[in-house]
């Protein structure tokens, strides 16, 4: 078990993923966080979107996605998109606002890929940003984590 | 933990199901914005087939043409799930309510509905149990007595559980219900040798296992709910 830890510790730092040992789902550092659970990875002025491990998690078994259309105009903040697990479809949610590029078409045949790989495979949208001060309206790495722990202590 | 959780019930008999996904619409935006505490809408339905987000009406095994003959409708919504029926003797729950404020997520949320149709089964001595992985709902053996389809939007759920007290189960027959091919639809009625009470006070039970089960302390019961909210004038 410990050289378990001491493995995934070190896997973490290089990765430069930040590991919680009491088994909270993981938060990448460079990437910025919206409060429905979103993610978003800045390049420039592409934004790469997902939903979070934490959403993955809470969300269960995911079976469809639904995608929007490559032009569609996103709002942040306003939903885009769902995805459907447990007969519960759930609007996905837009960080940034901008124009959809492009879609991760491998989630029509691969949904799963959104739990087994949130922050890789299973990504869900490119976005063309046309305003990138709105990112300070997302939390960061560790602020989106305790922001995660307070919800789940609510109940 | 939390402060004190409030409930507000709606008792609406019978209600035509797009009345009530235009009513729910209402509620969803109202609920978001805060001007209403959580809602919880307790309804039977006339006959009715209804399709989730995926328009899985393969599953459908009439021609649509001939629902008119059968005295159902059709309807295509944005809730998960596959294809169901609805009608008269099927308790339905429609939880509008802020899963966000609870720190629920979809699972659990899914979870809660299944066990508040367990627990009352468990009041007539049926032992239901949740489906297996993929098989969301709430079954007798291999005999589904409940199903849930839900909508989550903004943390705000609308859609919910129907349960079968009595309905006619010749109308699953024209269906693949909830796309599942080898297994049976049931009933409370077929399930227990117990005498049902009346079904006003078989859907009182449904509101009271869900208002524990979710933790709510305060349950309030909305004077002559109408389709029409508070909000729409009468021309």
């Amino acid at each position: 078990m410990a050289s378990t830890m001491l493995w995934a510790s070190r896997a973490a730092s290089y990765l430069r993923i930040s590991v919680f040992h009491r088994g909270f789902s993981t938060v990448l550092k460079d990437l910025k966080y919206a409060d429905s659970h979103e993610w978003v990875k800045v390049n420039g002025n592409s934004a790469t979107i997902g939903i979070t491990d934490h959403a993955q998690d809470h969300l269960g078994d995911v079976v469809y996605v639904e995608l929007p259309e490559v032009g569609t105009a996103v709002k942040q903040g306003d939903s885009f998109g769902a995805v459907e697990s447990v007969k519960a479809t759930s609007d996905v949610n837009s960080p940034v606002s901008g124009k959809v590029v492009e879609v991760n078409e491998e989630l029509s045949s691969s949904p799963a890929l959104v739990n087994s790989s949130p922050y890789e495979g299973g990504w869900i949208i490119k976005v063309e940003m046309n305003d990138a001060g709105e990112l300070k309206n997302l939390m960061d790495s560790e602020k989106y984590s305790k922001f995660c722990e307070e919800e789940d202590s609510k109940h | 933990m939390r402060g004190p959780l409030k409930l507000e019930v709606w008792k609406m008999g019978f209600v035509n199901y797009l009345d009530a996904l235009k009513l729910q619409e209402k509620l969803v935006s109202d609920r978001k914005l805060c001007r209403i505490p959580d809602t919880l809408l307790s309804l039977q339905h006339p006959p009715t087939y209804t399709l989730g987000k995926r328009r899985t009406d393969h599953n459908l095994l009439i021609p649509a043409s001939e629902l008119k003959n059968i005295g159902a409708e059709l309807h295509y919504t944005q809730r998960g799930g596959d294809i169901t029926f609805h009608g008269p003797h099927q308790a339905i729950l429609y939880p509008i309510i802020s899963l966000r404020e609870i720190g629920l997520g979809a699972r659990n949320y899914v979870e809660k509905l299944e066990s508040t149709m367990i627990e009352l089964s468990s009041l007539y001595g049926v032992k239901a149990c949740a489906g297996q992985k993929g098989e969301t709902g709430v079954w007798v053996g291999e005999r589904k007595i409940g199903a849930i389809g839900v909508r989550i939007s903004h943390g705000i759920t609308s859609h919910g559980l129907a349960f079968n007290i009595d309905p006619d189960l010749k109308y699953f027959k024209h269906i693949v219900p909830c796309g599942i091919t080898d297994k049976e639809v049931t009933s409370l009625r077929r399930e227990t040798s117990t005498v049902l009470p009346s079904e006003e006070a078989i859907h009182e039970q449904l509101i009271s296992c869900f208002s524990r089960l979710f933790g709510y302390n305060t349950v309030v019961w909305k004077e002559n709910p109408s389709i029409l909210s508070d909000h729409e004038e009468i021309a």
